[in-house]
């Protein structure tokens, strides 16, 4: 016996008392259901004493009808309720008491048709069938103990009538309850699944009801009847108006499940050739599209088409149902997020087009200038409606992330906790946040998400990520999806220490480590590079060429590590790994000169030893989603001339987000950021590799924003005037 | 690729369960045979027997009316509920585990495994957790080798004589390959199913609700073909499934937790110790206790799951034994707790109540038919007719599920014919129900018995498994490979458009299984612009 902790009892308050105040909904349907049962023992009780005389004596009647007709002597229904039997024995009396009447198992199948299967076109069919079976079967019962009463003994006839007739009475009324279901149930050509489970209707995916079959190959159809009945009536008896008028009402209640194997374009289509004939005429189709169809353009479709109708009378309530789904659809695209589910991809697909635009500024200042607003499309459509949030705007990747993102068209809700940021005067909209460690970060969030409905948060600060994860559930119920990494791939990668452990365990190539001064004297080879185990920029990082520094570096630095100085030419590499792990792209650059470890002239190369080092170490560490690897090549040179040479490469660490030289992957063709959005949109997106071009250059400037001290913009005195 | 093995003296990690208690009740049989035996002294036998008759015609009777009521609400409202639109589905996604306790499954691990694969949900948000119970065939090989091909999947093997069955394979997965991952949901599928994509979203949602506990989704019979057994499994599936635990929630908002196809809440689990190892049915146990505690089992029916039915009379009614045996063990361990919660109404608990009699009412069938056999001859009264409302009783509200069941499941009208199987098998539950009480009360220990399959059907995505790796001898637990095959199912990574000669990217020593890179991404002198 289980004895159940006490303490667990009390994990929950109690739950209120049953049936206080007004019933609730669970109630309510118990009380739809205990009124259904007592319906159905009213039906019975009362039905019976009202028919079981009656009914007596029509199947007396009809029993000494049968007897007569078939010439049989002896037996006689003069009585009316029972029957005088001439036997062997001399003449007795054989009363039909209603226990030996088929009216209990008709009063019992039709409280079952009545409160189980009243909903069902065909069970009135079914019940008079059951009906049929169970008054003929019980009198084969009657007239088999009647003859064995007339032909034996008295003995006999009561073991018929006990015995023989109790098993009857029993096996018939089964039947007859097979018989109404039988004939309840669907043919198979209106069914979904066959007897043995296989899905049969051939229903679309997206649109069958779920579970109902499994798919499977199945051997055959079941052939479409020769003859049906309900056509020929159509086409002989009734009037043709009454035959059209009778489909159309037909109509309004059948789903069309063909469209749903249409494509999506002629999908859309025709869902506006059957709303355009009016909502009242194919309704069920429509309200099918509405619950199942998960394609963009054919719901955009439908809501429009159901705006247009708002003049038609809502003559069905499914109608009133359809114009409050289109008012809700419409509501959500128009604030901005509606095309989340699908139109990443298209997205992806538009965005070069977008850069390719005359339109788009080709200076961080201009884009200022611009306030960050939506940019048309190459081909003159309107902007899309999407906002796109982004975190760490004062950062360099942050501002580039901004500027791919209004290149691609998207407008920008720019988020920093620092008020000067620039990148917040770049967007379109804006707002301040807490600092991510500090308490309130979450809900600061979520009001700005509550406030401006972005459809995505691209959030391009690692530190922020603990944090960010934890409101990750109230994002996606308010409809803005982003997309991190796990919390231990986070921590293996601002974690030095830990990131230099997660790379030897797996092989890939990182230079040797130590925690302390003294391991890294009695085991490394200098010259030694002292950096915080947590830090980003280069900040804190001390170059040590002797013993003395070393140990001095160990005492300024905060929780500090050392690793020998790695000759070679440095460079990162812009990554995008796919949720499934699939490095989607690999672009690496030379780090020709960096500022405060901001790389300002760089490279693109390509290099077949970098792209696999910097695959395994993305792998070692699970990560998905952007990242910047920094790491050294030893002989670059021979890169030049041959990509696959072998040569080599060492990581030293891994950022994950995008990097502050983010213009310079995206100039050679990469489009990290336009991927990287399609695959938050859509999270079972395909998202393609990603190519770029080798060898393409970048050299960076300062560029200005100017804003008074209330925020409000200011020209650029240095913004080229248009020609006049 | 994430295999660890389980050593057999591992101790698991989860608090300690609820003491168990007597391991028999012999002396409560004798008890009720003092009784009996009383009662015909003082009352006489037929007086006993004819008052016992009557008491059970009342027992049927109140199921009766319980089977009707789920009946009448499958036919109202179940439909409409399959149609229903999914609302804030892609929304809400906490971070899910996927757990699955799998004993020699060779045939059917890899179209559970590729199902799970499948499973629509944000990558970053699941974890997929398979256990390799000891499995003496190639089961913990053909795992290595999927897990080596698919970082998204862990396999724990687990050494012979760990114990504690299903049970004690989940425990062990809840405390060393979930222990410190992220997950708010558990997801538990036995290793016969597969899974339709989108279940883990249809039951995730429901725990939207902070008093859910755990939430059942609904198992389809996905081989029915294959035999006539099996085709009758299917009908009975839907009429338990879209009827009876349909009705269960909508009258009573008290569905059962069903062991498979089931989410629990991470924090629920935890809190009660694990799966009790000590029950050949942890779900009803589960179920029991997540009641207890003050939280709610919701069943979805459109999360469904295809499994697969025994095919073999034998292998049915070792199956039904087992779920009696357990079953009936929940009433003796529960009935006072239920009794005296304070989280249940009274009507809660007369329908917990009843739910948990449910497998002692085919033994109260058995006496019925026993004390009928004795009037014909005589003995407990001269009126064998009466047996008649009983046996209408008996047949009525089961038989008006199936009904709705069928009608429901929208399948073809020839399946009606099959309900006639359910006449007989009726009578055999009876005896196999009742040995199963027997064996309960008198205290024969129970050994978890494999359910064997036949993996003859899948519904899973037609994708190659992985080659077979040699089975590992029993008493040494699979280890993953090395340098597991790339499987056949793998998508072809991106492949460059320009031939290279030399197509073997450097050898990076200790890379780990995954994905493989392609070489580079760069646009090289030669390929299509």
């Amino acid at each position: 016996m289980i004895r159940v902790n006490t303490a667990q009892l009390a994990a929950g308050p109690p739950r209120p008392a049953f049936g206080g105040g007004r019933l609730s909904g669970v109630a309510r349907r118990r009380r739809v259901a205990l009124l259904e049962v007592l319906g159905a023992t009213v039906w019975c009780i009362g039905g019976y004493h009202l028919l079981i005389e009656p009914t007596r004596r029509l199947e007396v009647g009809v029993s000494g009808a049968i007897l007569h007709l078939f010439g049989v002597s002896g037996i006689s229904a003069a009585l009316g309720n029972a029957f005088i039997v001439f036997g062997p024995q001399g003449p007795m009396v054989a009363v039909l008491t209603p226990s030996c009447s088929a009216l209990t198992s008709l009063l019992a199948l039709s409280a079952l048709a009545l409160v189980v299967l009243r909903e069902r076109s065909q069970a009135l069919t079914g019940f008079l069938a059951a009906a049929l079976w169970v008054l003929a079967a019980n009198q084969v019962r009657l007239l088999s103990s009647l003859l064995a009463g007339r032909y034996f003994s008295l003995d006999t006839l009561l073991w018929f009538h006990d015995w023989v007739g109790a098993a009857l009475n029993f096996i018939y009324t089964l039947v007859g309850l097979l018989i109404m279901i039988a004939l309840t149930m669907h043919t198979p050509e209106r069914a979904e699944q066959d007897k043995a489970g296989r899905h049969t209707a051939r229903r679309p995916d997206a649109w069958a009801r779920p579970g109902l079959g499994y798919r499977t190959e199945l051997d055959s159809l079941p052939p479409p009847p020769r003859i049906r009945p309900v056509s020929l009536i159509h086409r002989y008896l009734l009037p043709r108006e009454v035959s059209r008028r009778l489909a159309a009402l037909r109509e309004r209640s059948r789903v069309d499940y063909r469209i749903g194997h249409l494509p999506p374009d002629e999908r859309a289509e025709a869902v506006r050739a059957l709303a355009e004939r009016g909502l009242a005429v194919h309704t069920a189709t429509l309200v099918a599209v509405a619950t199942n169809d998960d394609d963009e353009r054919v719901l955009d479709t439908l809501a429009d088409v159901v705006a247009a109708r708002q003049w038609e009378p809502a003559s069905d309530k499914r109608i009133l149902g359809l114009r409050l789904w289109a008012r809700a659809w419409l509501m959500r695209r128009q604030a901005g997020d509606g095309s989340a589910a699908t139109a990443g991809a298209a997205n992806a697909d538009a965005a070069p087009a977008a850069k390719a635009s005359p339109s788009v500024p080709a200076t961080g200042t201009d884009a200022a200038v611009d306030g960050g607003d939506a940019v048309p499309q190459a081909d003159g459509t309107p902007p899309a409606a999407r906002l796109v949030a982004v975190t760490g705007a004062g950062g360099p990747a942050g501002v580039a992330v901004i500027r791919a993102l209004q290149a691609a068209g998207e407008r920008v809700l720019a988020l920093d906790a620092n008020p000067d940021a620039v990148g917040l005067r770049l967007a379109g909209e804006f707002a301040v946040l807490a600092r991510a460690d500090e308490d309130g970060y979450g809900d600061e969030l979520l009001r700005v998400i509550d406030k401006h409905r972005p459809a995505a948060l691209i959030c391009t600060v690692a530190e922020e990520y603990a944090a960010l994860r934890a409101v990750v559930p109230e994002l996606d119920e308010r409809g803005c999806r982003t997309w991190i990494p796990s919390a231990e791939t986070t921590e293996a990668c601002l974690d030095k220490a830990r990131f230099a452990d997660v790379l030897h365990d797996h092989g890939v190539p990182h230079p040797p480590t130590a925690r302390t001064a003294a391991a890294a004297l009695a085991e490394l080879p200098g010259p030694w590079v002292v950096k915080p185990a947590r830090g980003r920029g280069s900040r804190d990082v001390v170059y040590a060429k002797n013993r003395t520094r070393l140990k001095a570096a160990f005492t300024a630095v905060p929780s500090a590590i050392a690793q020998t100085q790695l000759t070679g030419r440095e460079f990162t590499a812009d990554v995008l790994i796919g949720r499934d792990g699939q490095v989607l792209t690999c672009v690496p650059r030379w780090r020709d000169e960096t500022k405060a470890g901001i790389s300002v002239r760089g490279t693109t190369f390509d290099s077949t030893a970098v792209t696999t080092v910097v695959a395994a170490a993305v792998h070692a560490v699970g990560l998905t989603g952007p990242a910047n690897v920094q790491g050294f090549v030893g002989a670059p040179e021979v890169l030049d001339s041959d990509p696959d040479a072998e040569v080599g490469v060492t990581v030293v660490e891994i950022n994950p987000r995008f990097s502050g030289g983010l213009p310079l992957t995206l100039a050679a063709g990469a489009d990290v950021v336009a991927a990287y959005l399609a695959g938050i949109l859509d999270p079972d997106a395909q998202l393609s590799p990603l190519t770029f071009l080798p060898g393409v250059r970048m050299a960076r400037y300062f560029a200005e924003v100017y804003y008074t001290a209330d925020g409000g913009p200011l020209a650029d005195p240095l913004a080229l005037q248009p020609a006049p | 690729m994430k295999a660890v093995a389980v050593p057999a003296d591992a101790a698991p990690a989860a608090p300690a369960h609820p003491a168990t208690g007597p391991r028999h009740h012999r002396s409560r049989l004798a008890l009720y045979a003092v009784l009996l035996g009383v009662a015909f002294l003082i009352f006489g036998v037929d007086e006993t027997i004819y008052t016992i008759s009557f008491a059970l015609n009342l027992i049927f009777l109140a199921y009766f009316v319980r089977h009707l009521a789920f009946a009448i609400s499958g036919a109202r409202w179940a439909e409409r509920d399959l149609r229903a639109a999914n609302v804030g589905f892609e929304t809400y996604t906490p971070p899910v585990a996927v757990l699955v306790a799998c004993k020699n499954e060779e045939l059917v691990v890899d179209g559970m495994v590729s199902a799970l694969l499948n499973l629509d949900y944000p990558a970053d948000k699941l974890t997929l957790v398979v256990v390799d119970d000891a499995s003496e065939d190639g089961t913990g090989a053909r795992l290595d080798a999927w897990a080596a091909a698919d970082p998204r999947l862990r396999v724990l093997h687990r050494q012979p004589g760990a114990g504690g069955g299903k049970s004690g394979a989940l425990n062990d997965a809840l405390a060393i390959s979930l222990d410190g991952v992220p997950a708010d949901v558990l997801v538990i599928f036995d290793a016969d199913h597969e899974p339709d994509t989108t279940v883990l979203r249809r039951l995730v949602r429901h725990f939207r609700d902070p008093s859910v506990g755990a939430v059942m989704g609904r198992c389809v019979v996905r081989n029915g073909m294959e035999s006539h057994l099996a085709s009758t499994i299917f009908v009975d599936y839907l009429s338990g499934y879209l009827v009876n635990e349909y009705g269960r929630q909508a009258l009573f908002e008290l569905p059962a937790y069903g062991g498979a196809n089931c989410a629990v809440r991470t924090s629920t689990l935890r809190t009660l110790g694990g799966w009790n190892p000590d029950t050949v049915t942890e779900d009803t146990d589960l179920t029991l206790r997540v009641l207890l505690m003050g939280q709610r089992v919701r069943y979805d029916p459109t999360a469904v799951d295809f499994e697969e039915a025994v095919s073999s009379s034998q292998r049915f009614w070792k199956q039904r034994h087992r779920w009696a045996l357990g079953h009936q063990k929940c009433l003796r361990d529960y009935w006072r707790p239920v009794m005296k919660s304070p989280h249940l109404s009274w009507i809660d608990k007369l329908e917990t109540m009843m739910f948990l009699w449910v497998y002692h009412v085919p033994v109260l069938c058995g006496v019925g038919l026993l004390f009928s056999a004795l009037r014909t001859i005589g003995i407990g009264g001269p009126a064998p007719n009466t047996l008649l409302p009983l046996s209408v009783l008996l047949f009525a509200g089961p038989f008006a599920e199936l009904a709705v069941g069928l009608l429901l499941g929208r399948v073809e009208r020839r399946a009606a014919w099959t309900l006639v199987g359910f006449v007989p098998s009726f009578g055999l539950a009876i005896l196999t129900i009742s040995k199963a009480y027997l064996d309960g009360m008198w205290g024969r220990q129970y050994t978890w018995v494999k359910t064997a399959r036949t993996g003859g059907v899948t519904t899973a995505p037609a994708t190659s498994p992985p080659p077979p790796a040699p089975a590992q001898p029993a008493d040494k637990p699979a280890q993953p490979a090395d340098k597991p095959a790339q499987p056949a199912h793998r998508p072809a990574t991106p492949s460059r458009e320009e031939p290279r000669e030399s197509a073997q990217p450097p050898a990076v020593p200790g890379v780990p299984a995954g994905p493989e890179p392609p070489f580079s991404f760069a646009i090289r002198p030669g390929m299509a612009a």
